[in-house]
């Protein structure tokens, strides 16, 4: 599953995710957006990773928030926008 | 640490024959590096391409990118950058690319958006020589009213900080098209380009050569911020190699983002 977001003054954020037993797998954050240090993608992915597919966008920008390493630097992305493009994976034959 | 300007520092240029795609990555890797440790003094390098390429950045899907197909048979190597932002579709000639690797110092306290502008104003006042009228557009586009002229995008190493661009000089649209896929949410941006054959805002707008436009930038810097010539070291030479044979030409990086 595939979900795009660009966020308003900011970048596109990608997510490709599958759901297995009502959780997130395989979760991929990607996009053009601007993350130091690099290593807190995967920070990111893992803290996705497992999310109950019923989770709310706040439930999951508070989960990737928690995850991100005290010194992170984000220009164009935000937890806000990946929770967003998260939601819009799960609901994109809703929104077809 | 203080705030320095720009004349603070005694500017090196890099302008060399043209290499290959993962040496351009490497050579970025390395001089940040070299600048953050203080062995290197703060450089700007105008790069020269052997080869045709697809940039992407960092944090880019390999594979919502790029149509792997098609980037073979165009003979399109594809390499990734150590820096966000979007993917740049080059062909030797097509653009103009090049980094500043900086002591953080210069952009102490600045915001992001401001850090972007501040690199790039030389850059917009060498195009108001060249005539043509370009502004910077947050986050990280110069823009004109030509159209979209370039993208930066900034990394930030131990004490340096990396700002590298690319400006589109005179781009085949279709081939790019093509090769990079470029999905519905982003289309919006680049309206200009699906509607041309050719993405040519710094040729169409100052008629002149891309190495006159070359030599009008660097002879901007030069006057505004000093600038003395120079060349990568042997030692800097050897590691940006191995790199780019390594780590810049492995399937675990370019696939890091799958």
């Amino acid at each position: 599953m595939h979900g795009e977001y660009k966020m308003p003054g900011g970048k596109l954020v990608v997510i490709d995710l599958d759901v297995r037993d009502g959780r997130l797998a395989d979760v991929q954050l990607s996009g053009d957006f601007f993350l130091e240090p690099d290593s807190a993608l995967h920070a990111i992915n893992a803290a996705l990773e497992g999310q109950p597919e019923q989770a709310s966008e706040t439930a999951l920008a508070d989960a990737v928030l928690d995850a991100l390493p005290p010194d992170v630097m984000m220009y164009g992305l935000s937890p806000q926008a990946i929770a967003v493009a998260v939601s819009r994976a799960l609901h994109r034959e809703a929104e077809a | 640490m203080m705030r320095t300007d720009w004349r603070d520092h005694d500017w090196q240029l890099i302008h060399t024959i043209p290499q290959s795609p993962s040496l351009h990555m490497a050579l970025d890797d390395v001089l940040t590096h070299e600048v953050g440790a203080g062995r290197r003094k703060p450089t700007l390098r105008i790069w020269e391409w052997a080869a045709p390429a697809v940039v992407i950045g960092r944090f880019q899907s390999l594979r919502n990118e790029v149509d792997a197909d098609a980037a073979q048979r165009h003979g399109i190597e594809v390499v990734r950058r150590v820096s966000g932002g979007g993917a740049m579709f080059i062909e030797p000639g097509n653009t103009i690319t090049y980094s500043i690797y900086a002591p953080q110092s210069l952009v102490k306290d600045l915001s992001f958006q401001e850090a972007y502008a501040f690199f790039d104003a030389w850059v917009l006042e060498a195009l108001a020589e060249l005539g043509i009228k370009a502004w910077y557009q947050p986050l990280n586009d110069i823009t004109s009213e030509g159209g979209k002229i370039a993208g930066a995008a900034q990394v930030h190493r131990g004490g340096a900080v990396l700002h590298h661009v690319t400006m589109a000089y005179d781009i085949d649209a279709t081939k790019m098209l093509d090769v990079l896929r470029i999905g519905r949410e982003k289309l919006s941006d680049k309206g200009t380009v699906s509607a041309a054959k050719r993405v040519d805002p710094l040729r169409s707008q100052t008629g002149l050569p891309r190495e006159a436009v070359i030599e009008r930038m660097v002879a901007t810097f030069r006057r505004l911020h000093g600038l003395s010539d120079d060349i990568v070291r042997p030692d800097e030479q050897a590691r940006s190699e191995e790199l780019a044979l390594g780590k810049f030409s492995s399937t675990a990086w370019l696939a890091d983002v799958a």
